[in-house]
């Protein structure tokens, strides 16, 4: 059955903005934001996926994400691409080849590194064969961290590539003056806390030891922490568990819950 | 001869043991069979024994303190052979040679050996005498070094990278 559609008026908004308003029937722009919309409207990206991250970059090109939805397909050729999504490990054989597919691309033309590998080598930083990071060599525009990042994390990755495009076209883009330089994460191991109830007093006492014997702990009085190790071992026995309560809340102050478990076993 | 899986045959096994006199390694793992007897060994394992699939091989570096010639490094070759079909069984042994000896190939009984040959070759060093095609596989080709040795150091400058 043929359905009449000769009642229905199309609907649009600029289209019924245009109608409402007499003698608007062509509406004007500028060329750039012609240019803005057409290039940030259609990404195509070539993908450049070496690992884990593609696999959640096919999943971001499937239908449940679908970068297709921002105009952003993918494409085999980097002669047919504007955007080169590097999602994996980047080694040093494999480098001259992402170079040279980027120089292939046309102008104008985004990267974006995707992952913990493409944006510093992660934890593969230090191996021999392993590029720390592709922005030694490509200049990225857009770095989406995660190891692997969610394939909704990449599409957001390319929604921000949309808002550089936009910014930079209309002059209010800032460009950072350098990258940041990297934290030091690495802390020396902590000591646990005394009052602990599941732990058993020896323990605390046999990690004490061990830890004295590293050596690492110029700051820490070992000598007062073994003699506070054996004061748990006699607050396990019943007679001496009610001793010294001050110091015993002096040392709850220590400890990060604010309540000491242990005075209230003992009461 | 160390069969890992299934437990091969007592005639399988004598066979072995009488005609290539394999010694244990002292670090374990499969037994030392001499430079000398090894393509024949393998040989023996593919037209009599029936091992037709080439599982590994595998290259290690012992440095001079830790090898059992004082004095020498030392790099263990150990392969591996399988049989072909369900239950498949696995024969494994080790040669061994100083550092800078080379070794002969298998890559003319099997062709699976041609590739992970180059490999070993690439990462440890060993040099596989008659290898049609001796060339590096991982790395590239202008690469100086062997960075699966033990005297590798891990923080070795590639330039212009890193």
């Amino acid at each position: 059955m043929a359905v009449d559609e000769s009642d229905r008026t199309f609907a649009h908004p600029v289209y019924d903005f245009m109608m409402r308003v007499p003698g608007l029937d062509i509406m004007t722009t500028t060329v750039d934001k012609v240019l803005t919309y057409s290039s940030e409207a259609s990404l195509w990206i070539f993908p450049v996926a070496t690992s884990c991250c593609g696999i959640e970059f096919m999943a971001m090109a499937a239908s449940r994400v679908d970068v297709d939805r921002m105009g952003a397909i993918v494409r085999g050729s980097p002669r047919h691409s504007d955007v080169m999504m590097v999602a994996g490990t980047i080694t040093v054989k494999m480098a001259p080849r992402v170079k040279k597919l980027w120089d292939q691309m046309p102008e104008p033309k985004w990267a974006i590194a995707v992952g913990s590998c493409a944006i510093s080598g992660d934890f593969y930083r230090d191996i021999y064969s392993v590029i720390p990071g592709i922005d030694t060599f490509i200049p990225v525009d857009v770095y989406v961290p995660g190891c692997p990042p969610n394939p909704e994390a990449m599409m957001h990755g390319l929604l921000r590539l949309q808002e550089k495009i936009r910014s930079v076209r209309d002059g209010s883009w800032r460009e950072r003056e350098q990258r940041p330089q990297p934290v030091q994460y690495q802390r020396l191991p902590r000591l646990p806390i005394y009052n602990d109830p599941a732990r058993s007093p020896l323990l605390n006492r046999q990690q004490i030891a061990s830890a004295a014997s590293l050596g690492w702990w110029d700051e820490l009085n070992l000598d007062v922490a073994l003699a506070k190790a054996a004061q748990d071992i006699g607050d396990a026995e019943p007679d001496a568990s009610a001793a010294e309560p001050s110091e015993r809340q002096s040392d709850s102050a220590e400890s990060t819950s604010g309540e000491d478990p242990r005075a209230r076993r003992n009461s | 001869m160390t069969i890992l899986g299934q437990v091969p045959s007592e005639r399988c096994q004598a066979l072995l043991r009488d005609r290539f006199e394999p010694r244990d390694c002292d670090t374990g793992g499969p037994p030392l069979v001499a430079v000398a007897r090894h393509v024949e060994l393998a040989t023996t394992l593919r037209d009599e024994l029936g091992y037709r699939i080439f599982g590994f091989v595998v290259a290690a570096h012992y440095p001079a303190s830790k090898s059992q010639e004082d004095g020498v490094d030392q790099i263990r070759i150990a392969y591996g052979l399988r049989t072909v079909g369900p239950s498949s069984e696995l024969a494994a042994w080790q040669v061994q040679v100083a550092l800078g000896e080379t070794v002969p190939t298998l890559a003319h009984l099997f062709a699976g050996a041609d590739w992970q040959e180059r490999e070993q070759y690439d990462l440890v060093g060993v040099r596989f005498e008659g290898h049609p095609d001796l060339r590096r596989l991982m790395l590239p080709e202008d690469w100086e070094g062997h960075p699966l040795r033990k005297d590798y150091a891990i923080d070795t400058q590639v330039p212009p990278w890193r």
